[in-house]
């Protein structure tokens, strides 16, 4: 692997580098150091867990049971008070299967969505990150504390700030495509489904590309020039050099970089929720977060809504076993 | 694939000068040109929406026409926003938020990660896979058992029981970060230490803090960022605690107020997005330095 | 490593775990307030004139007679019924609040709520409250909303727009159009009559004025009566200024109350189903529409008056309430007497105790006078079942009216959409 950016502490310590190994030691984890004193000692690295755990324990892990629990009942407000169970086996479930706006409307709107922001994130992002490294170092500079602006744009001010922006009567959007002769009369964009999304799909990736620019950019700039120079001789085009050379190198920063932001795409909720007719009132761009949430806060079916938070979650983890394997496969290596 | 983490050679690549991808020195205008075009493109892409925001925000006329630059320059909308709509609570509400759990899970994210990365112990894998997998979990299905579960520990409608439920959703992600970062201290760095005569507290203060700093600035950043954007569980778990809420749904509670007043809703949409916008433009270079190399040392 | 070393270590993780509590506990603000003489109330905020000096002044009264301190949130109304559902399930209830009527039986029902019939007896004011407002309070025959005061919409107008454009306030659907056609073509810009797709009860008046049901009982079961030809042509009449007139702006499709508010006071809009107790705050926004908008009752269909939603507000006690006591006595300062009467005159609202109310009802003020003549001769109530706030919250109506709007559906479609859904809710499943 070829460590792209390394943390280069700004600390007076030269000596580090000139010490180190030729790495494998450290990655190990048994030699030397703490490790090395007291073999025997297996609670130290529990001592240094403890903390971190009982953290993910009781503020993740328990409630994922919580959730499937609740999943299972008829969990309204009297129970969600009470605490008392009323369990109802799989009859969430089955009301949700046999919802037929699951599978016309949440579930494409959810995955569809998912899918099409993280390659547009990924791909997007790539490509700001191939432009900026083959840029000067002043306009480097410019475009990318541009994107750090981007970046740092909260996303419910984004959100409002899109709102705003393709507003129907006063959004400067409509304004424009008037002006031009493009449109007659103003639209409203957030009635219609594949409009609404689009403008979903916007802010979403103004707001995701940033990190995915950034990263593959430090990931570019460690591809030795050599490698690349080489491939120059040999005649390489521009993109099968970037194909066959520059991926490879960064795969698993592609990797990184991919699954990071289908987490994050598919936690889209206040995008949604915050835009006209997001909450609930316009049923064609629910998705699983906001159905789960619309449910269980807004009509105190905390079971029902469980049961969609766990469908979501399921849908979510098919994608990290496929991932977990790779990650670990690239470790074992 | 293998871990390399070689620093020597590392470092030697981490500035291999401008221009990477740049065929060998050609320089056609028309490329030149091309390549402006694009620079173009994105800063507009980019930039839009932020001077949008800031147009308007500085526009007494927002929302009556829309001008590409303030036809009525006032500061009106800002004077309103703090005055009127509790900003300034709302931001120090969130301020307090961010840094409790940037330093809660920073600290606790490095500590699992010298565990995880120093020590060889059974289940270490199994931990290791726990913790991408927790990172997984899509906030809204957390909704409602972590409602639940933040009301029976007392902590609704405070900013103690966001900071708690923040400090879980930070975590799985600064530990998988930091491993890679402590990985990379060479062990003998404390091996001298320790044979220098220094103690465990030193050893971790003087040797391993340091080399790990620039880690911890990116976990920093992303635990800033996820406390000061968050939105669902601050809008359930807050509830009608007007006093402590942060500036997310600050900014959804006066905007269901104001939803047509758009010059007052883009000052207070500026108003939360500088402060980080600032921060970010600044830390900007460890920002990228932290990522990639928290990212790749898997 | 040593013993000592394993304790530093315990040490270290110690304290920064202390640190980290010691930090978490700094930002905890001030939480809850309740207890020691503090008593915690919502007051809802929407398309109502900023109400925060009234409640400063009651807030000085209130410590004045009981010693203790008033805290009081302003919630906004579109916001509320998650607010309270979320802050009944988290046990974070404020000791008093106000709650529309149609979610009073609905907390009731949760068990959030206290009874306060013996509170009201004791006061002696039983016999005062206004019938309307303590049929809606009640739920399992006991009184759970006091009645605080009621409101009603009315069409307002902006009546510059009609003198130029040279029409009368409409009596008649017919003149409203032509009204509504009139005003489009002296002021193309501009919004002739606000359809908004977010506000439910802008819709409920066409719908009976055509002699059609929101819900009906029969027995246990609700009905939905949105489907009916009668409730389908006022839905049609109403969503037809917008999708065959073209009178109202496509933006209206996601309006919500407050939208229609901001752009009726903006000089945007022509003319608009807006509340009693919106011209304070149309003055409030912009200090220059004084004097530039009236209201008439909302015309019948060949005349007379379209009923109107009476909604309302009540103040409820909340079961987590430590000192009910305290909290009746803000409840009784706030309902009877001086408070009561300043906060109608202020707000727009009526009354919700027939001595006072009658005042009120007799008043010969243009922006108050017609709202009375509807809220006497054309008030009407949305269905009183606990399970309505549920059908609210679920957007029901207003899923409808932005799927006629927006083209997506026919009003036949999606009117039977929408009853068959209100029923299912109305009747506790789904």
């Amino acid at each position: 692997m070829t460590a792209p950016a390394p943390p280069t502490p700004s600390t007076p310590m030269p000596s580090t580098r000139a010490a180190a190994p030729d790495g494998a030691g450290a990655a190990g984890g048994v030699a030397g150091g703490w490790a090395g004193r007291a073999r025997a000692a297996a609670v130290r690295p529990w001592l240094l867990l403890a903390p971190a755990l009982l953290v993910l324990a009781v503020l993740l892990l328990w409630p994922l049971v919580r959730v499937g629990l609740f999943s299972l009942q008829d969990y309204g407000l009297r129970e969600i008070t009470t605490g008392e169970p009323n369990w109802i086996g799989l009859e969430n479930y089955r009301e949700i299967l046999a919802t037929p706006e699951l599978w016309t409307v949440v579930l494409p709107n959810t995955v569809g969505f998912a899918v099409l922001s993280v390659v547009g994130t990924v791909a997007f992002g790539t490509a700001v990150a191939v432009l900026l490294a083959s840029l000067g170092t002043f306009w480097r500079t410019v475009t990318s504390s541009a994107i750090m602006a981007a970046w740092a744009m909260p996303a419910v001010t984004g959100t409002y700030v899109w709102v705003w922006i393709f507003d129907a009567d006063r959004g400067v959007f409509n304004d424009v495509l008037m002006n031009l002769g493009l449109l007659d009369d103003p639209t409203n964009w957030f009635t219609n489904r594949w409009t609404f999304y689009a403008i979903v799909l916007l802010n979403v990736i103004h707001h995701g590309f940033p990190f995915v620019a950034v990263t593959v950019l430090a990931g570019l700039l460690g591809v030795p020039k050599e490698m690349l120079e080489a491939a120059e001789m040999d005649g390489a085009g521009s993109f099968r050099r970037f194909f066959s050379i520059v991926v490879p190198q960064l795969r698993q920063v592609f990797a990184v970089v991919i699954i990071l932001s289908t987490i994050w795409d598919f936690k889209v909720f206040a995008q949604v929720y915050l835009m006209p007719g997001g909450a609930g009132s316009n049923r064609s761009v629910l998705n699983l977060g906001v159905w789960s949430y619309v449910e269980s806060f807004g009509q105190n079916r905390y079971g029902f809504g469980s049961a969609i938070a766990v469908l979501l979650t399921l849908l979510l983890l098919a994608i990290t076993a496929v991932y977990v394997r790779t990650v670990l496969a690239e470790e074992e290596r | 694939m293998s871990a390399t983490r070689t620093p020597p050679r590392a470092v030697s690549r981490t500035r291999p000068g401008p221009q990477v991808l740049r065929r060998g020195g050609r320089r056609s205008p028309l490329r030149q040109l091309g390549k402006g075009v694009l620079v173009a493109l994105l800063l507009v892409f980019t930039l839009f929406p932020v001077y949008w925001m800031l147009n308007s925000s500085l526009d007494a006329q927002a929302g009556h026409t829309s001008s590409f630059w303030p036809a009525e320059p006032t500061l009106e909308h800002y004077v309103f926003v703090l005055t009127e709509g509790g900003f300034g609570t709302f931001l120090r509400n969130s301020l307090l938020v961010a840094l409790g759990t940037v330093v809660i899970s920073s600290a606790l994210a490095l500590l699992a990660s010298v565990a995880v990365a120093r020590f060889r112990f059974r289940m270490r894998t199994q931990i290791l896979m726990l913790v991408l997998i927790v990172q997984m979990v899509p906030l809204e299905a957390l909704v409602i058992p972590l409602f639940v579960q933040v009301r029976d520990l007392q902590l609704l409608e405070t900013l103690t029981g966001l900071i708690v439920v923040y400090v879980a959703l930070a975590l799985p992600f600064g530990i998988w970060m930091l491993r890679g970062f402590v990985a990379a201290v060479p062990v003998e760095l404390e091996e001298a230490a320790y044979l220098d005569g220094a103690s465990w507290g030193r050893m971790f203060w003087s040797v391993l803090l340091p080399l790990v700093a620039p880690g911890l600035v990116a976990t920093s950043i992303f635990g800033f960022i996820t406390a000061w954007n968050e939105f669902i569980f601050a809008m359930t778990m807050l509830g009608g605690a007007t006093e402590n809420y942060t500036v997310a749904i600050g900014l959804r509670s006066f905007f269901g107020v104001h939803s047509n007043d758009w010059g007052a809703i883009m000052a207070a949409s500026t108003i939360i997005t500088v402060p980080v916008m600032i921060f970010f433009i600044l830390v900007q270079r460890r920002l990228a330095s932290g990522l990639t190399a928290g990212a790749v040392k898997e | 490593m040593t013993r000592a070393m394993r304790r530093s270590l315990a040490a270290a993780t110690g304290a920064l775990l202390v640190a980290a509590t010691t930090a978490a506990c700094g930002g905890g603000g001030s939480g809850d307030s309740e207890g020691d003489g503090t008593l915690s109330v919502w007051i809802m905020q929407g398309t109502n004139p900023d109400a925060e000096d009234f409640f400063a002044d009651v807030s000085t009264a209130f410590e004045e007679e009981t010693g203790a301190t008033l805290d009081v949130e302003f919630v906004e109304w579109g916001d509320a019924h998650d607010r309270f559902v979320t802050s009944i399930a988290g046990g974070t209830t404020p000791d008093v609040a106000e709650t529309g009527t149609t979610w009073t039986p609905e907390f009731a029902d949760a068990g959030a709520l206290a009874p306060l019939d013996e509170y009201v007896d004791g006061a002696g004011v039983t016999d005062d409250l206004v019938e309307g407002l303590v049929e809606a309070g009640t739920y399992d025959e006991q009184l759970y909303g006091m009645p605080w005061y009621a409101g009603v919409r009315s069409l307002v107008y902006n009546t510059e727009m009609f003198e130029q454009a040279g029409v009368e306030p409409p009596t008649t659907w017919a003149e409203l159009e032509d009204a509504a056609a009139a005003l489009k073509k002296e002021f193309p810009d501009k919004v002739a009559v606000a359809v908004p797709g977010d506000a439910e009860f802008t819709v409920y008046p066409w719908v009976w004025a055509a002699g059609g049901e929101v819900a009906t009982l029969d027995g246990d079961t609700w009905t939905s009566g949105l489907d009916s030809p009668e409730a389908q042509e006022g839905i049609g009449f109403w969503t037809g200024l917008a999708t065959e007139g073209g009178y109202s702006s496509s933006g209206a499709t996601t309006w919500r109350e407050t939208d229609v508010l901001d752009s009726f006071a903006a000089g945007d809009v022509g003319m608009a189903v807006m509340g009693s107790w919106t011209p304070g705050a149309i003055v409030e926004a912009n200090p220059d529409m004084e004097g530039k908008f009236a209201a008439v009752p909302i015309p019948g269909q060949d005349g007379g008056i379209a009923p109107s939603v009476l909604g309302g507000s009540h103040l409820s006690m909340f079961e987590t309430a430590d000192d009910k006591d305290l909290a009746w006595t803000f409840v009784e300062m706030m309902t009877t007497g001086e408070f009561a009467q300043q906060w109608a005159e202020q707000s727009g609202y009526f009354p919700g105790q027939v001595s006072l109310l009658d005042e009120t009802l007799a008043s010969t003020d243009p922006l108050v006078a017609p709202f009375a003549e509807q809220f006497v001769d054309g008030g009407a109530s949305v269905p009183a079942a606990p399970t309505y706030g549920a059908v609210q919250a679920k957007l029901t109506t207003s899923t409808m009216m932005q799927s006629i709007l927006s083209g997506d559906a026919d009003v036949a479609t999606a009117s039977t959409a929408a009853a068959e859904e209100m029923t299912s809710i109305l009747n506790g499943a789904g």
